[in-house]
């Protein structure tokens, strides 16, 4: 879609026009977006050429845009406007790119489901009445529309994976480092990856291609030379060695998402490719959740410690500066994020570190050996996304400690863990509603992990499948 | 009873850098509030830290020049606690693995020099300046971000004339270093200071409190000597004493009560995730090391291998580095370093002070001192001819025409002053005889007429010598 769009440089105004109107006529339905962007200032100021010149999308609100409102769907942030771009802003931008709505989230990136944003959830397209997932939730739902080829995402345990399963269309977390995280609002620093949702493999060569590569305003954004992703991108499947995850597969309830995930590995083998079950330690795959959990509440608590109203925000007053602090934050968090703020404060306590935030690092660093022996002998790990399709909007019914909940459900955040790319890509359907295959590759082998979304796209024919909103 | 005082001190110092510790925002002093910041030094949301190694650098001299052992796997961590002048909410710094651990200073003491340990400098950034007002409180972020070291010392201090060499002694060498301008006046030099007292042998450590608010080295020491003796008198007379935090009140050379610290508070310290450890290359830290500034202690014995000069003259040389640097200078024109250091310290200075002016911002040329030096030494001009030349030398004029100008220059030609000396003679017979008599007073008299009779312009040492030698023939 993009490459199309790039191409009809004759209706530029059009294209990104219609999507901005059929943005504005889904959100009463789906609530996918927080503010909607100036579009004519951008067209006038679109450069000449550019890899998405002319090619309307979203980002998540969690991006900061210089002079648009960026909350985060926090009230804290309710009045925020940024005074500088994300660095990837800026790429897009270079790239011809127009922004046409900053996308509903959970809030602060806080969640899975996309029920904690301050402005209330996104609706998903394939059926309404039920969730996105989060936290990337509405640019998962304009993506899956068909109203934008293209919207960023933010990933720290799967929240663009998730979501992008639910939605029934391709999101990528490339390898920790590829893209810069220079104005990103941060959820938890050492998990977070910007990700991005697109309908097609060949979309997300040429985006990662437009964002990755090194800004020295992120010393952890990687150096290494960025690949032309599209003219690399090879399907065939000769010689390619998958590992299928036993721990997830073996867990799996749903007959519907074992049929569809089996009908793709047998496809994949008579490619070429070689597929074996692969088996980690089921008690580390277990403790994945909680180590997850700790790590990520933890530095969240920390992260946000800048969110005290004193030089932006929504501010409330107080007698004293403590008062007025207090005041602001108690006003302008969830619930849930206060839960994980005490979480993670509990957690970095000094009498509490050794055995709660430092043992999660240590379980954190066993299962990224773990995963990186299975890489050297296989190219890509691959497992459902899901057990099921996306769940109703009012679905509480997730069994938190059986293995079916631990596993299968949050198994994907082994990816934040190591900073290892990974992708989530549709692979069929349960009751009409879209399923998600999740792959893990080498670092920085983002093209190996194209070639295989690219194959499983051929399998799945779901190429620029989008859903019909009604 | 007897009691003896442990001393500790706290340093944080602002390193000399162009920019700040993690943005590319300027370090500056008395700007506009508010004018040298961006969005890193707000804690804007979504800001992410970038090490300036121009700190690491100036971090790594600063530990080279205390003798410290450098950790060349560099870290940070975050101190997390809620203030209204630190914006992110915590502060970047090195609490698990600061850059230099173990090294010490030497201080000059009543009972000679004693080594004074470091237990470690690490790195981290300063916050914003509050500015508390009545009604409200304004926040300036210029000084947010701020590259800081933190000289942290071990207890083995005992007296405030200690506690004050030691930050003199570090002052020096980090002044000297280029590491900082060290004003505690404008705050670039804090100090903590922890005082406790105990019974003297009693091995025990006592309650101890801290100082803060010092805005010179000689308050330390009054600072110092009145806690120990506020605690002394609180428990001669049966008081307790409390951990609190104090404050040094100029006015009246007192310390004052500013917080009691009840437990202690925990900060939550855990890696920075978005600085991974930077790993040092060791030929990197050898160049700094190499190509540092000269120290003050080399120079001290450098000035007395080379100058000859007394220990006390080169420690008041050295304590002001534009000065000694300057001595430098005119010692490359210059023989008598003896008589460039006088003149130095006494009539530049005393003319700079009274000016209020400083030697690397006023026109006197290096070349020009060691004029006039070699014009007194060489008898061209007497001591109080120079002294009367001081104004012309420090507006930059060559001593030699300002001399010539006054009509000041001695004759010291021997022809002529032996002609002047022979007329006095014959015109002073009752000397001569007074002389004859053994009044050696005699000669002063008549060194004295020579003089009038040259309207001072007469070298009085070779008046002298004349007079004595034509006495003998009379």
């Amino acid at each position: 879609m993009i490459k199309e769009l790039r191409e009809d440089r004759g209706n530029v105004e059009k294209n990104v026009r219609g999507a901005y109107e059929e943005a504005q006529r889904l959100q009463e339905k789906l609530n996918a977006v927080v503010t909607f962007a100036d579009i004519d200032t951008q067209l006038k100021e679109l450069p000449e050429d550019g890899l998405m010149r002319g090619v309307p999308i979203a980002l998540k609100d969690n991006v900061s845009t210089k002079g648009l409102r960026t909350t985060a769907e926090s009230n804290i942030l309710w009045n925020y406007v940024p005074v500088f771009n994300a660095h990837i802003v800026d790429k897009l931008k270079a790239a011809g790119a127009v922004v046409i709505a900053k996308t509903n989230m959970d809030e602060l990136a806080m969640g899975g489901t996309n029920l904690s944003a301050y402005s209330g959830p996104t609706h998903n397209p394939y059926d309404l009445a039920r969730m996105t997932g989060g936290s990337s939730g509405g640019s998962a739902a304009l993506v899956a529309a068909g109203v934008v080829p293209m919207a960023i995402g933010s990933d720290t345990g799967d929240s663009v994976r998730k979501p992008a399963a639910f939605c029934g269309i391709v999101g990528v977390k490339p390898t920790y480092g590829r893209i810069s995280r220079y104005g990103i609002l941060p959820y938890a620093s050492s998990l977070d990856h910007v990700g991005y949702f697109t309908r097609s493999i060949e979309d997300a060569c040429i985006a990662l291609q437009v964002l990755a590569g090194r800004d020295d305003r992120d010393m952890t954004s990687s150096f290494r030379e960025v690949p032309d992703y599209s003219a690399e991108l090879n399907s065939d499947m000769h010689g390619k060695k998958i590992a299928v995850l036993g721990n997830v597969v073996r867990n799996l309830k749903n007959p519907q998402t074992i049929a569809a995930f089996n009908h793709v590995m047998d496809e994949l083998k008579a490619r070429g490719a070689q597929v074996d079950v692969y088996d980690f330690d089921e008690d580390l795959m277990k403790a994945i959740l909680p180590a997850y959990y700790l790590i990520a509440n933890c530095e969240a608590t920390s992260n946000h410690s800048n969110l005290d109203g004193i030089r932006f925000g929504n501010v409330q007053k107080g007698e004293t500066m403590e008062e007025l602090m207090k005041n602001t934050r108690t006003n302008g968090f969830g619930p849930l994020i206060k839960k994980r703020f005490v979480i993670g404060s509990y957690g970095l306590f000094e009498e509490n570190q050794e055995r709660l935030f430092r043992k999660a690092q240590k379980v954190r660093r066993k299962i990224v050996d773990a995963m990186k022996d299975c890489l050297k002998e296989y190219d890509a790990v691959m497992a459902p996304a899901s057990d099921n399709p996306a769940p109703y909007l009012d679905d509480n019914s997730a069994d938190e400690l059986s293995a079916n909940y631990l596993i299968v459900e949050n198994y994907m955040a082994m990816g934040n863990f190591s900073g290892y790319p990974s992708m989530t890509v549709p692979m069929g359907f349960a009751d009409d509603l879209p399923l998600g295959l999740n792959m893990t590759c080498r670092p920085f082998e983002e093209t190996t992990m194209f070639d295989f979304g690219k194959a499983i796209e051929e399998i799945t024919g779901s190429k620029d499948m989008k859903a019909e909103v009604e | 009873m007897e009691y003896e005082a442990t001393i500790g001190i706290e340093i944080h110092c602002q390193m000399k850098t162009v920019t700040k510790m993690f943005s590319g925002a300027p370090c500056t002093y008395g700007r506009k509030a508010n004018t040298a910041v961006n969005e890193i030094d707000l804690g804007m949301p979504g800001t992410l830290p970038c090490l300036n190694m121009e700190a690491v650098r100036k971090a790594i001299m600063a530990c080279t020049g205390l003798h410290l052992t450098i950790d060349p796997l560099v870290k940070f961590d975050r101190k997390n606690y809620y203030y209204s002048d630190l914006p992110k909410g915590f502060q970047i710094t090195q609490q698990f693995h600061p850059i230099g651990k173990n090294g010490y200073v030497v201080i000059d003491t009543g009972e000679g020099p004693r080594k004074i340990r470091i237990n470690r400098i690490h790195m981290e950034e300063d916050t914003a300046k509050q500015f508390h007002l009545k009604t409200k409180t304004l926040l300036d972020f210029n000084r947010s971000g701020t590259p800081l070291i933190e000289i942290v010392s071990e207890p083995d201090m005992h007296n405030g004339q200690e506690a004050e060499a030691y930050v003199e002694a570090l002052r020096r060498t980090l002044y000297y270093l280029g590491v900082s301008d060290c004003r505690m006046e404008e705050g670039s030099m804090r100090c903590d200071v922890n005082i406790s007292i105990a019974p003297k042998g009693s091995g025990k450590l006592g309650v101890k409190n801290e100082i803060k608010n010092m805005n010179s080295i000689s308050n330390i020491g009054k600072a110092v000597d009145y806690e120990i003796n506020r605690q002394k008198t609180v428990l001669e007379n049966g008081g307790e004493i409390f951990q609190e935090t104090r404050r040094f009140d100029e006015k009246t050379g007192t310390t004052v009560m500013m917080r009691r610290k009840e437990g202690t508070v925990d900060y939550k310290y855990f890696p920075e995730p978005n600085i991974f450890p930077i790993r040092l290359d060791p030929e990197w830290i050898k160049d700094i090391q190499d190509n540092m500034p000269e120290l003050p202690e080399v120079r001290e014995e450098r000035y007395s291998r080379e100058y000859g000069l007394s220990a006390h003259d080169i420690s008041i040389l050295i304590a002001n580095k534009e000065i000694s640097d300057f001595f430098e200078k005119v010692m490359e024109y210059s023989d008598n370093a003896k008589g460039v250091c006088n003149w130095l310290l006494g009539d530049v200075s005393g003319w700079l002070n009274r000016h209020e002016m400083s030697i690397e911002n006023c026109v006197l040329l290096p070349e020009n001192l060691a004029k006039l030096v070699k014009m007194v030494d060489d008898g061209r001009i007497n001591g109080k001819q120079a002294k009367e030349l001081v104004d012309d030398l420090m507006e930059g004029k060559d001593p030699e025409g300002a001399a010539k100008e006054r009509g000041m220059e001695q004759v010291s030609d021997e022809g002529a002053l032996r002609a002047m000396v022979v007329s006095v003679l014959d015109a002073n017979p009752q000397a001569i005889e007074d002389f004859k008599a053994g009044k050696d007073r005699a000669v002063g008299f008549l060194v004295g007429q020579v003089m009038k009779a040259s309207r001072g312009k007469a070298n009085p040492g070779v008046v002298n010598t004349l007079i004595k030698e034509e006495l003998k023939n009379r």
